[in-house]
Parts: C-alpha cells; structure tokens; sequence
C-alpha cells in the first residue's frame, strides 16, 4: 500500500498535465463544432471533395460528420492518440525510473518482493489512467451536451469514450513489457511517441481497406466508433486481442522483472 | 549461527568479470570488513547478497534464507551503497519516512535521534542537498529500522573526517548492541579500526580471510627514509623488509612485523628525512601472492 500511494504521488503532476492536454482537445475540436453543424452541407460538400481514401484514413464518415456522434467518432482518433501517448507513457517509466534515476539501491533492497512492487507501479498506473478518463469523460459529456443541435445516445457516446481507456491501457501494457528488456531505459519518449506514432500511422495507412486481419496490427484500430454507433457494440476478436496483448505484456513483465538483475549505478 | 553465508558463488556478466567461486561466514555479532581494490567484485557480492542480482551459481543466504526466495529477510537488512540516489523531489524526513513504511514499525523517534548525530536537516528537498549530505540521508536511511546485519559499501566516500568518525562510532554502537556488520571498503586502515574479520577479494576471486588481531602483528607499513650518507643495502635487510630499493642515499620498501624493530635500526641511522605510510591494498596483495606462490 505504502509503495502504491508513493507511486500515484509520483504520477500525479503528469496526469493532470495529461488530463488537461486530452481535455482540451475536446474542448477545442468540440468548440468547432457548432459551425460545422451550421454550415453541414458546405462542409460536407467540402469533405466529399477529399479522395475516398484520405476520408477512410481520416476516419470521416459523410454521412454523420455533422452529427454529434459522427462529429465525436472523427476526432476521436486523435482524442485516442494522445492517450495512447500517456498509456505508453506511464508504462515505459514507472518500472525504469528507478533505474534511471538510480533509486533502484533504495527500492529492491526493501523487504518486498519484485512482484509486489511491480503490482504497485501497475495499479498506481492503471488508477491515474482511470482517473484521466473519468474526468476527459466528464468534460466531453458536459462540452457534447453544450454544443449539440440534437439530441445523441448517451450509452453510444459513453461507449466511444470507454475505448480511449481500452486502448490506454493496452498501450500502458506494451509500454510496460518494453521497459523491462532495457537494463537502463535512458529517456522515455522517443520510445514511446515511436512506437504509439509507428503504431498509428501503420493503422491510419494499413488499415483503410476492407481487410479485417490487417487492422490486428494497430492497437488504434481494434475499435471502430462507426460500427459501435451502427452495432451498439465492440467488434468482439478486437476486444479479445486487445486483451490478449494486455494480459501476456503483464504476464511477461512480472517474469522478466522477477529475474533481472538490477546493477550498480555508474 | 552464521548471519551472512555465501557458498561457491559465482557471478558472470557476459564478458566482464564478475565474481567467481567466492565462499565466506559471517558470524553473528561480528565487524567483518571486505577488502579490495575498485572492480575486485565486492560491489558483486554485495549485490548478490541483497538479490539485487541473480548467482549464476552458489548460493547467498542471509539469516539462512535467499533473498531472491524471502525477500522478507531484508526486514532485518539495513544497506548503505557507495554513491546513494534518493527520490530527488522529495524532502528528507518524507524519504525516511517512506523507507520506515517497510519496516512495519515506528521509527520517528530513530530517526529524530540519527538525524540528530548526523547533523542533517530533514526538512531540506533531496535535491538541494550535496552529496555528502545525501550521504547521511543514506546513514540515517540504512538504520533507522535498527537492522540485525548492517551492510555498507563503502561507506565513507564523501563524508568529511569528523563525520566518518561519528559514523564508525554509530556502526560501533549498532555493533555493540547485537548488529553484525559487514563492511565493504577498498581502505585498508579504515577496515582495521573495526572489523574483527577482514577477507580480501582481488579479480574475483577471495584471496583470504583474516582474523584483524593476525593482521595487526602483521603490520604493513611502506617506509621511506633519506639518509644524510648512503645507504648500505645489508644494514636494512631484516626479518619483514620486502621490496626494499635503494638509490644512493634515499630508501624504500615495505616493513611487515613489529615496528619497534625496524625503529631501533632506523633510530641509529642519520636521517634528513623519513614518511610511514599504509602500503596500498595493491602491494599488500603482492605480499598475499608472494607468500602463497
């Protein structure tokens, strides 16, 4: 317990600059909105003009751009981006920066197990995640509610949202099996913009066709708002897969943490 | 009951060295002092012994346990490493603090009384805090907890004469009070003080465990001595002197034995000039070499 209030303690400036980062692009992507509703069909006309594959990529659907949820599920991937960005994040660092920042000496010499620490750091992660995602939600709610010309389902636009967590926490989870196969993880973000970039730009350039197999690569792609706004549901192998690289990152994570050996600082 | 038990451990890292076959008791109630030059492994064997790493084979236990297995043994650890790093935006008391939350036992009145011997400021942020400092943090880290085994890697780099000394005395009291100690350090004389034992590593390897009360008839000195007239080679040849060179009037070499009789030679020569100093641990090694080739 004492190690998982340390932790979130340590985590607690960056969530909220992440918090307030993820926010506020709803707030400005949402801001634009009553003008996009108001001028729908110049703006639609305009879209239509964009190659077909440019929208795929983009993620425009035409029919319901300049609906709420349409609106919320276009600039959802970049809302997603972002958080995969924090997931990823919060994953490569909290296990590594005490190596990094050489507090490995203090830490693994107390009389606590590898797991136990390593359980910490997770559900200290896992905690800030939820905690970024329940306020982001909060606010998109209230900004949707603020600016809507008609009225949206709730359940649909909650179950949008929800996939932002989905997708944090499996890139919380990449990040977190990364980490461990460095001895000394050095800086964070270069890896991690790298892989959650690489990962979003395969998914946006790969994945715009048809072919269902190719969209396992992105992480970014497991979760379609268009199919959910027409389903009312998750995609299920999606949602499995996603939980398959959750549970064996972990998996793996404890195991390797478990043997390493931490070395002297130097 | 031995405290510290390391049986044939043998630590490699890919290319580097390690630490190879290395086997040693430290009994409880002891002062044991781990002697070697930088990169002889005692760093490696202290790690072990923490399991902040793994054996590549042998066994470490403390309190007959492996860390590795009951990481609950560390309960009665308290570690000092050579260079310490703390959580850098967090005040003192808050680390010590946090470091007592894993002992499950108050600690505020011990620390109160250590920071209190170590003269430091609880108040003041990690980071403003110079490495000497940081240093007590690590002191007062390590035995706030009132560990059963003290383990220190080279404790007093970084500390000023009058701390070390206030330092030896608080290992000394710890010592006094049941706590066994091992005691890693590439000075010699600074080992010599205190430990009941010493043991030497050198590449790896341990090279021999002493008792201190052997080494101290063994006496090591390196002497230097000028002469107002040259120096005559047979005359300083006796029982204990070894490397023993002469460049006209000037002289050098090491004395092991009593001093008494190497003074009453000296005392009889014209001198302009004489410096006793501790050989280095590199040359005490030579001696272990010579002895046992």
């Amino acid at each position: 317990m004492n190690m998982y209030l340390h932790e979130l303690k340590s985590l607690r400036k960056s969530t909220i600059i992440w918090t307030i980062a993820i926010s506020s692009m709803a707030l400005i992507y949402f801001s634009v909105f009553p003008s996009i509703a108001k001028e729908a069909e110049n703006f639609k006309k305009l879209l239509s003009g964009y190659p077909e594959s440019v929208r795929a990529m983009l993620g425009i659907s035409l029919d319901n751009i300049t609906s709420i949820l349409g609106f919320y599920s276009f600039i959802f991937s970049f809302i997603t981006l972002f958080g995969a960005i924090q997931g990823m994040n919060f994953g490569c660092s909290i296990l590594s920066k005490e190596v990094r920042e050489r507090t490995a000496d203090f830490l693994l010499v107390k009389p606590v197990s590898r797991r136990a620490i390593v359980s910490s750091k997770l559900f200290a992660a896992f905690t800030m995640i939820v905690i970024t995602d329940i306020i982001y939600y909060a606010v998109a709610s209230i900004l949707a509610n603020s600016v809507k010309t008609e009225d949206y389902s709730n359940k649909l636009f909650f179950m949008i949202s929800l996939t932002l967590f989905f997708i944090q926490l499996i890139f919380l989870a990449i990040g977190f099996v990364v980490s461990v196969f460095f001895n000394k993880l050095k800086t964070v973000l270069p890896l991690s913009l790298g892989t959650v970039f690489g990962l979003f730009f395969i998914g946006a350039f790969l994945a715009t066709g048809d072919n269902d197999a190719v969209r396992f690569i992105s992480p970014f792609k497991y979760f379609n708002p268009a199919y959910i706004i027409q389903n009312s549901r998750f995609e299920v192998p999606y949602l499995i897969a996603g939980a398959v690289i959750v549970i064996i990152s972990i998996t793996i994570s404890y195991i390797i943490y478990t043997k390493k050996d931490i070395h002297a600082v130097s | 009951m031995s405290v510290i038990e390391i049986k044939n451990l043998t630590k490699n890292y890919g290319k580097a060295r390690g630490v190879i076959d290395v086997s040693l008791n430290v009994e409880q109630g002891e002062i044991f002092g781990f002697i070697g030059p930088n990169g002889a492994g005692k760093s490696t064997t202290i790690r072990a012994l923490l399991g902040l790493i793994h054996p590549t084979s042998g066994s470490v236990t403390i309190f007959d346990k492996s860390c590795n297995e009951v990481p609950e043994v560390r309960m009665e650890v308290g570690y000092l490493p050579s260079e310490v790093f703390y959580y850098d935006n967090m005040r003192v008391i808050d680390l010590l603090k946090y470091s007592a939350s894993f002992y499950k036992k108050d600690c505020t009145q011990r620390i109160k009384e250590l920071a209190g011997i170590m003269d430091l400021d609880l108040k003041k942020k990690i980071d403003d805090l110079s490495f000497g400092n940081k240093k007590k943090v690590g002191i007062v880290q390590g035995l706030l907890h009132e560990p059963k085994l003290i383990i220190l890697d080279e404790p007093t780099s970084g500390l000023d004469p009058l701390m070390q000394q206030k330092f030896f005395e608080l290992i000394g009291q710890e010592n006094k009070k049941g706590a066994t100690v091992f005691f890693s350090s590439h000075i010699l004389s600074e080992v010599q003080k205190m430990c009941s034992r010493v043991a030497f590593i050198k590449d790896g390897r341990l090279m021999k465990v002493e008792k201190m009360s052997d080494l101290q008839e063994n006496n090591y000195k390196r002497i230097k001595i000028e002469a107002k007239s040259s120096i005559n080679k047979e005359y300083l040849k006796i029982n204990g002197v070894s490397k023993l060179e002469i460049k006209g009037s000037a002289a050098d070499f090491i004395f092991k034995g009593n001093i008494n009789s190497i003074m009453k030679k000296l005392a009889e020569m014209e001198l302009t000039n004489i410096s006793i100093d501790e050989p280095d641990l590199e040359e005490i090694f030579m001696h272990y070499y010579a002895k046992e080739d």
